[in-house]
């Protein structure tokens, strides 16, 4: 490199340095923040080992990423393997999908999605738990039949249940039922519109963030398992779904009965511009705007733990099963995670025989961030009554079914099914089920 | 540099108004061996990281390309899913919607937005002495990252009028905030805003400088002539810009094309699909859906878009030398 | 449009009245560049003024209600620097685009030449090539680089991602210093020649130095491009402690609820440099933007 070569980069180091300095040097003792509590963006290495390294990627944040980080901490006690954890929110799919076809996939990943799993499991992605060192045929003893299936692709294990949670809690402010006058949790369909009915104003009935087209889909299936069954819930996210079925159109509609400019707060075009966190603290705030908030079981620990720590439960948040349509009171949704092995490392090994123990489950139920599926898990290892009841809700539902959208194939050409419910509940839309039908066909068929 | 493509100074547009000197004849008809010294690193690296990629995802667009690999024949599937799908392309309402058409909004609003007020800047600009300051200020968002400015403009759109600038001035006008990226009629203006934001300091230093180098006596002259102010605005100035004006909305074009950023920021294609543009697509089909081949197939459409613009690159090129 | 005429007319008005009279008749032009002025300037002052807000006053007024409470605080930046990676990722921000910057400087620079002083066989269909690449969207990279740098390992370090953008700014770089490279006088090159200078001597001791400008201004462009880079990141950038900026203020985005505290401060570290830059080689940068378009 030439002498005149290094002048603009000599400028530029100048300026960086200069940049630096002026960046990081001025944080005299500042107040500690009142933010939610503190996680590695980038990760790095939590824990180091003495008998090597594994990579592990992960989509939780916040308190479920705590929770994780526990595990993984107990686990390099365990087995004297370090762990390189790496966690992406936001950009997950693309981090997972763009490592796997470079060639440099993490050794263990959590799956997002059994549409995902299955993608990744027949292109050959995915290591088979069975050559994992796991005894599989006794995993059926320590999971539900269930929980297994979620894992299973073409017969074959691929990913093991991590955690999961009820999908039909619906979560709200005791404080702010009492002050609007609504005396009985709702327990029908109707009952809930009515409670929805006296909350208007008072200071409002319910907080959307539709941004996150999921939990529209959430709302989607749990209607869909109530109001048209669990067989036609199973036929819908198959491959053998009809989505051009009236039954599709009469879910959205009911939808609409309580997703509506009336009901939620500031407004259908308002909520589907927020963010679903957003949403929760319009209901967990000190200062309330909304009085119930549907989502899964995990919205008690990012509330109690990141909205809002003066929460109580019982008096500021607690929740209700997600309303019957007819005679549904013992079926509802769960979604859970999934983990599998990228690489068959031993240490990716070492991590698939650790978190099928009982004890690695034992560890993460006792964050209380999570629910654990392992059957080894007593309900003492909860540290909070939320947890147990919401675990004590799915033991005892006849029927439970995994997250529909989840099951859809990942690779759903143009519009998926939360962006389209994002279109179907802004007023005088009508959507073209039948052209949706084509292309899930399609995904289902390029399978 | 906002939502300008690398380099800065699009690479596409820009260039294109250059009068090209016709090259040097250097002296002697013998090859100059030291040539493949200089040259070599740049062939080979333009060779693996541009064409060949170019030639394998015009491949792989035929292709199911799963893993990202060939493996099966579609032949031309991927182009008519497309065609077929509403939110690449739908013609069947009116108006009509979907990436491509959004891409088209873009070209028309964005592009005549940022030349018209980037004109407006410059013309107004040159008439007070603190000119400079006036560009700098408008010029600034061209130096900051398309991230940045989204989630500037974030600040501005949030619904809450305790956060979003817009909504607390218009908060004593409405009944409740209004969703500037959660409506699906509003989304595409909104974001077409903040890009005209992000790139009106281009036109206006781009066209300050066209109008600088006007010269005094052709003015002088019209005015002799008794030319009012409109008239030297429209007959004199007006001509005598119009090349830094093609140019300028040639790179801009080509700017739209290539969107991406200030989209998956600001909302992420949403509501639904309706802000979604072509190289938003390609993006979220090939990764995170995995649809190599759809997404492949995306990227060819975004070439074609621009060998127009490379065609048109590569003819003034040649004229310009031949003069 | 008097903007030639008008400094002739300034020095005819000597009086404080004449200059009054000449500054109310602009009053319209006044008042729409200040306009203007705070349309453009509005939305960053609030985003600087937000960044040193506590969360809580965040949450319950805007940043234009501040300067009345006058309450400020930098423990948004040392959250987000510190608990929140950006410091890392600062770091990385540099890492990545300083060599995305100075490879294809040279790269460029060296080939600039031989398209402009040196003869070789097909160079102008070669350099017809070069403009052609110029159009090449960084999209039909994705997948084929993938593929490619999947065996090579590369994608577990920074040599992706330099290779990527090295090979993306070289056609724009070409182009634009072969056009600088051409214009230098003719004459200085053969007496330089004739003298017994080499190919290289005559590339290092006089198109370099007299191409300061243009190079300076290529190398501010590239690296502020890749300062600011999102979408090659998202692909080529893989490992969580090797992200940049950009990337890793996705995750500010939706973690738990909009942080606006930390994505306002976090938005500044990134656009920090960036203005550094434009302010301090305001004349390189804008020349730069020039050369190509007005000259």
């Amino acid at each position: 490199m030439t002498r005149s070569l290094r002048f603009p980069a000599l400028l530029l180091v100048a300026a960086l340095s200069a940049a630096a300095c002026g960046g990081g040097g001025g944080s005299p003792a500042a107040p500690a923040s009142d933010g939610a509590p503190a996680s590695g963006a980038t990760g790095g290495p939590v824990t180091s080992g003495s008998a090597g390294t594994l990579n592990v990627l992960s989509l939780w944040g916040g308190s479920e990423e705590a929770a994780f980080k526990a595990v993984l901490a107990d686990f390099t006690t365990k087995t004297g393997w370090g762990v390189n954890y790496e966690a992406d929110r936001q950009t997950y799919s693309t981090t997972l999908q763009s490592r796997i076809t470079g060639g440099n996939p993490p050794d263990i990943a959590i799956i997002p999605g059994i549409g995902f799993l299955r993608r990744f499991a027949k292109d050959g992605s995915l290591k088979k738990v069975a050559d994992l060192g796991v005894d599989v045929a006794g995993l059926s003893s320590s999971y539900p039949a269930g929980f297994l299936a979620a894992g299973t692709v073409d017969n074959e294990l691929y990913a093991v249940p991590a955690k999961y949670n009820n999908k039909g809690t619906m979560w709200y402010r005791p404080d702010v039922f009492k002050t609007a006058g609504v005396t009985a949790n709702p327990a029908t369909w109707d009952e809930f519109k009515t409670t929805l009915d006296t909350l208007v104003g008072k200071p409002g009935a319910m907080a959307l963030g539709a941004k996150d087209d999921w939990n529209l889909t959430d709302w989607f299936e749990n209607i869909y398992i109530r109001q048209a069954g669990v067989a036609a819930y199973d036929k819908l996210f198959s491959a053998e779904g009809d989505w051009a079925d009236p039954s599709v159109q009469k879910d959205v509609d009911t939808m609409l009965e309580v997703i509506n400019d009336k009901y939620v707060v500031g407004g259908i075009d308002a909520a589907v511009g927020r963010a679903w966190t957003d949403a929760i603290a319009q209901v967990f705030k000190p200062e309330p705007e909304a009085g119930v908030f549907y989502e899964g079981g995990f919205v008690g620990g990012i509330a109690t733990t990141q909205t809002n720590t003066d929460l109580v439960i019982g008096e500021t948040i607690d929740w209700f099963p997600f309303p019957t349509l007819g005679n549904t009171d013992d079926v509802t949704t769960f979604g859970g995670d999934v983990v599998g092995a990228l690489t068959d490392s031993e240490g990716a090994k070492q991590f698939m025989q650790y978190v099928v123990t009982p004890e690695a489950n034992a560890v993460w139920a006792g964050t209380g961030a999570i629910v654990s599926p392992h059957t080894g898990v007593e309900t003492s290892a909860y540290p909070n009554e939320l947890v147990v009841r919401e675990a004590e809700s799915l033991q005892k539902a006849a029927e439970i079914r995994y997250d529909g959208a989840d099951l859809l194939p990942a690779g759903i050409a143009g519009e998926s099914l939360g962006a389209l419910l994002q279109r179907a509940i802004v007023p005088g839309t009508t959507i073209d089920w039948a052209d949706f039908q084509t292309r899930v066909k399609a995904a289902w068929d390029a399978e | 540099m906002a939502v300008v493509a690398p380099g800065g100074v699009d690479p596409g547009g820009l260039p294109t108004a250059m009068k090209a000197p016709p090259p040097p004849k250097v002296a002697g008809r013998r090859y100059d061996g030291t040539a493949l010294l200089f040259l070599g690193p740049t062939a080979i690296l333009m060779a693996i990281f541009l064409i060949y990629p170019t030639i394998y995802t015009i491949a792989l667009s035929f292709n199911r390309g799963r893993r990202g690999e060939f493996n099966e024949w579609v032949g031309l599937d991927h182009y008519i899913g497309l065609l077929n799908d509403k939110s690449f392309i739908n013609l069947s309402t009116f108006p009509p919607s979907g990436a491509v058409w959004n891409n088209v909004l873009w070209a028309i609003f964005y592009t005549s937005g940022v030349i018209f007020l980037g004109l407006i800047v410059a013309v107004l600009a040159s008439r007070v002495r603190y000119e400079s300051i006036i560009k700098a200020v408008v010029f600034l968002p061209m130096a900051i990252a398309a991230t940045a400015l989204a989630i500037i403009w974030n600040f501005v759109y949030a619904p809450d009028p305790n956060i979003g600038l817009l909504n607390a001035i218009l908060d004593p006008f409405t009944e409740r905030g209004i969703s500037w990226l959660g409506n699906p009629s509003l989304v595409n203006a909104a974001l077409i805003i903040a890009g005209i934001w992000g790139s009106v300091g281009f036109a206006t230093v781009i066209l300050s400088a066209a109008l600088k180098s006007i010269p005094s006596e052709v003015l002088e002259a019209a005015r002799t002539d008794g030319a009012n102010e409109r008239q030297i605005f429209f007959r004199v100035i007006l001509p005598m810009v119009s090349l830094p004006i093609s140019v300028l909305a040639v790179t801009l074009l080509v700017n739209v094309i290539k969107l991406f950023d200030l989209i998956y920021v600001l909302t992420n294609g949403g509501p639904g699909t309706a802000s979604r543009v072509i190289a938003f697509t390609m993006y979220q089909e090939a990764l995170p859906g995995g649809q190599f081949g759809r997404g492949a197939a995306i990227a060819v459409i975004m070439l074609i878009l621009l060998i127009p613009i490379m065609a048109y690159n590569v003819r003034r090129f040649r004229s310009s030398r031949v003069v | 449009m008097t903007a030639v005429a008008e400094p002739r007319a300034a020095a005819r008005e000597r009086t404080v009245t004449e200059r009054l009279v000449r500054f109310l008749n602009k009053t319209p032009v006044h008042i729409a560049l200040g306009l203007i002025a705070l349309l453009w300037l509005a939305p960053t002052v609030g985003l600087l003024v937000t960044s040193f807000r506590p969360r809580s006053d965040i949450q319950v007024t805007g940043w234009w209600e501040s300067f009345l409470q006058f309450r400020f605080t930098l423990a948004n930046y040392q959250e987000v620097l510190t608990s929140q990676g950006m410091l890392e990722a600062f770091v990385n921000t540099f890492l990545i685009a300083v060599p995305s910057t100075l490879i294809p400087l040279t790269l460029a620079s060296m080939a600039a030449y031989a398209f402009s002083w040196l003869n070789f066989p097909f160079r102008d269909g070669l350099f017809l090539l070069v403009v052609a690449l110029l159009m090449i969207p960084v999209q039909v990279a994705f997948i084929p680089l993938l593929k490619l740098f999947a065996p090579t390992g590369l994608l577990n370090s920074f040599g992706a991602i330099w290779l990527a953008h090295t090979a993306f700014a070289l056609p724009f770089g070409i182009f634009l210093l072969r056009n600088f490279f051409i214009s230098l006088p003719k004459d200085l090159i053969e007496a330089a020649r004739i003298d017994g200078s080499s190919t290289i001597g005559i590339f290092r001791q006089i198109v370099v130095p007299l191409s300061v400008p243009a190079i300076a201004a290529y190398g501010i462009f590239q690296f502020l491009w890749v300062w600011n880079d999102l979408l090659m990141a998202l692909v080529f950038v893989q490992r969580g402690d090797m992200w940049p900026m950009t990337k890793a203020i996705q995750n500010l985005l939706s973690q738990y609820g909009t942080e606006w505290h930390l994505l306002a401060a976090g938005a500044f570290i990134l656009m920090a440099v960036p203005l550094l830059v434009f302010f301090s080689l305001q004349r390189y940068f804008v020349q730069g933007l020039l050369a190509g378009s007005v000259k």
